[in-house]
């Protein structure tokens, strides 16, 4: 039972390390802009194609594919904010919204005439199985623990200890003030885009190494993230690691201990309880 | 003089029509999933279909009275979707005025056709589709060559129990009718013949994680697993199984090629798990008929037949030979009884089950026998033929509407 108990939490930290991959981009992108991306799970798809097409037709190995496609995610990311959202900075949140929606469309069209409807599992040659006490760890999950960890940890001291972290935190306190002490704006939205972008591409191929990038895909990582984002609070960095980690647990949990059938639906009954009781988030200050 | 060649011409032209009398055109509908999910089904089955017809008109076509039929289809893509279904089954009604329709890999769009056709003065023959309704609806027009999925999930519970399995945990597929109908089945006959479900667990369409049912399945410690859905969703549970180190002996049900289950799980991993299906297209099994199609298949299309292509491939051969027995292509009531009453075609590929020798029952489904696959050396290997009472299941299906 004890076996059982810990096997279910490691199983529910992986899948919840991707969640909080996810909802890092989500919640930095919302604390600045106060946009909903829901482009971001078909961003995270186009990052898995392409690893796999690195890999697969260019013949380039693992992790230099994964690093390219992370550069590559993060340009995509520069001309999303260029493109799309930039023209409309100023007008009502709704414009941005709908942009929103139609990025979600577009991209995942894209994803459609570029790489094809079927799913594509990302090759590793990670196969081996690391037994502790009767709790198995697949090597591969191992990594996808361990490089989820150091992505967060990097982000995490890219926004608390540079130059570039105070400038992103300044605007997202408050937009007037950072501009008034010679943030340049332009540069920080970009920024926060390009970074973003790049953590939702590893998410991306984490999932296509673990599981499979196909249609689809997408639109579930990216309610996940949201979820998480409701669940540690909207904007906030270690909100969306704890919710992230908090979600993956709890949805193994509620298979193992209540029933597979109602797996989402308990993990959103959370979701609307952190709502009822604490609407600000689990770590949030409510004072702002 | 003008006058006279005209007449001596517009007679000569009047007169050729009885001259070639015997060679006329039999234009059918043809409704698959050319594109999309589906289209691993669709496409293969529209190949083997073509391939079936022109066969037929190579061989001087349907022979109905003086006339000989060459036979042409009008196809859509119907995208394995119920509205893309009952839009392609309108415009060939309505528009194309056909009289005969085939096609039909899945269970959406082949459901939907089911759901209205029996007004319709139009006969057709399904293909793949899998969804019980598709028959249990009791249309007097259409005819399915595929068995339903609980047929098979019968033969397949009590097939697990003579393996000696005591005590059975499930993971399942929750929401495809094929599979639910199956699994349901599965359990009621294995516990008729004495063995019991510890847990039945589920997983969504898109879900690719079933780490979490697994680690609870592997607590419960059962002499062995049950795992059924769609290829990939199987292949997964197959890999996390063996990652989580579940030892037991894994049935499934899914009817995925080895190439399928080699993009998810390792070979290794495969080892020793059973598929427990109809037995569907398989050279291996179905002999020297099957290898001339294999044969005459890949010359066409440069490709080796899915295990699917026969159902559709066969129901061509069925139309021509009710056709052939009714001598009319209009009378659609008397066309639909010949094909009640029609032996098995001889030129049909699977190995089918005639119910009081028929080879479509009441209901106008047509039976196969099941088979047990199981994984050895990289690939799945015909291990035996699962008992299978074609006669009980037409009897259930005649209680049922749905």
């Amino acid at each position: 039972m004890l076996i059982d108990f810990i096997q279910q939490i490691f199983n529910g930290l992986v899948v919840g390390s991707i969640y909080t991959l996810i909802a890092l981009g989500l919640t930095t992108i919302f604390g600045i802009f106060g946009i909903a991306h829901f482009a971001h799970g078909s961003v995270a798809m186009f990052g898995g194609y392409l690893t796999y097409f690195l890999i697969s037709a260019l013949g380039i190995g693992l992790l230099p594919s994964f690093i390219l496609a992370m550069a590559a995610g993060a340009l995509l990311g520069i001309v999303l904010e260029r493109v799309a959202y930039y023209p409309v900075r100023n007008a009502p949140p709704i414009n941005s919204f709908i942009i929103a929606l139609g990025l979600t469309l577009i991209i995942e069209k894209l994803n459609l005439l570029a790489f094809g409807v079927d799913q594509v599992i990302i090759p590793t040659p990670l196969v081996n199985v690391i037994n502790v006490g009767g709790v198995t760890m697949p090597e591969l999950r191992i990594y996808v623990l361990a490089i989820a960890a150091i992505l967060v940890i990097g982000m995490t001291l890219l926004i608390q200890r540079t130059w570039i972290g105070m400038a992103v935190r300044a605007v997202a306190q408050n937009r007037a003030a950072a501009v008034l002490m010679g943030i340049n704006v332009n540069s920080v939205s970009m920024f926060v885009f390009a970074l973003s972008s790049a953590l939702g591409v590893a998410a991306g191929v984490l999932v296509g190494a673990l599981f499979a990038v196909a249609p689809g895909v997408s639109s579930g990582l990216v309610i996940k993230g949201f979820a998480v984002l409701i669940l540690g609070g909207l904007g906030s960095i270690p909100g969306a690691i704890v919710g992230g980690m908090l979600l993956g647990v709890s949805e193994a949990f509620a298979a193992a201990f209540v029933s597979s059938a109602y797996k989402d639906v308990i993990s959103f009954l959370l979701m609307i309880l952190v709502l009822l009781v604490r609407p600000e988030g689990l770590m949030r200050r409510s004072s702002r | 003089m003008k006058r006279l060649l005209g007449a001596v011409l517009s007679t000569a032209l009047i007169g050729t029509p009885g001259a070639f009398a015997a060679e006329k055109t039999l234009t059918i509908g043809y409704s698959d999933a050319l594109t999309g999910g589906g289209a691993v089904y669709g496409v293969p089955q529209k190949k083997a279909i073509d391939l079936a017809i022109e066969e037929i008109n190579g061989a001087g076509g349907i022979k109905v009275g003086a006339d000989n039929y060459k036979i042409k289809t009008i196809e859509y893509d119907d995208k394995a979707d119920s509205t893309e279904a009952t839009n392609v089954a309108r415009k060939l009604i309505d528009r194309d005025d056909v009289k005969f329709i085939l096609g039909y890999c899945c269970s959406a769009s082949g459901g939907a056709m089911a759901s209205f056709i029996g007004r319709e003065d139009v006969i057709v023959l399904v293909g793949t589709a899998g969804a019980r309704s598709i028959t249990s609806l009791g249309n007097k027009n259409v005819f399915r060559t595929r068995p339903p999925g609980d047929y098979t999930g019968a033969a397949a519970g009590k097939f697990i129990a003579q393996q000696g399995v005591k005590t059975l945990g499930i993971l399942a597929v929750r929401d495809v009718a094929l599979f639910t109908q199956y699994r349901d089945s599965l359990v009621k006959a294995f516990e008729e013949a004495g063995g019991k479900v510890v847990a039945i667990e589920t997983f969504g369409g898109q879900d690719r994680d079933m780490t979490a049912q697994l680690t609870k399945l592997r607590g419960l410690n059962p002499d062995a697993l049950f795992v059924s859905g769609y290829v990939e969703q199987v292949a997964f549970s197959h890999r996390q199984a063996s990652e989580l180190g579940i030892k037991t002996q894994r049935y499934g049900f899914s009817g995925g090629s080895a190439e399928q289950f080699t993009k998810v799980a390792t070979a290794e991993q495969m080892n020793g798990a059973w598929d427990l299906l109809a037995i569907e297209f398989n050279a291996d099994v179905l002999g020297p008929k099957a290898v001339a199609f294999v044969d005459r298949y890949k010359k066409k299309y440069n490709e080796n037949p899915t295990p699917n292509t026969a159902y559709a491939y066969d129901q061509v051969y069925v139309l021509r030979d009710a056709l052939q027995a009714a001598q009319t292509t209009t009378d659609m009531k008397k066309i639909q009884e010949t094909i009640r009453a029609l032996p098995i075609p001889k030129e049909a590929l699977l190995k089918y089950l005639p119910v009081n020798g028929r080879m479509f029952d009441d209901k106008g489904q047509a039976y196969i026998a099941n088979g047990a696959f199981q994984w050895k050396n990289g690939n799945w290997a015909f291990v035996k033929e699962l008992p299978s009472d074609a006669a009980a299941y037409s009897n259930f299906l005649k209680t049922i509407k749905d």
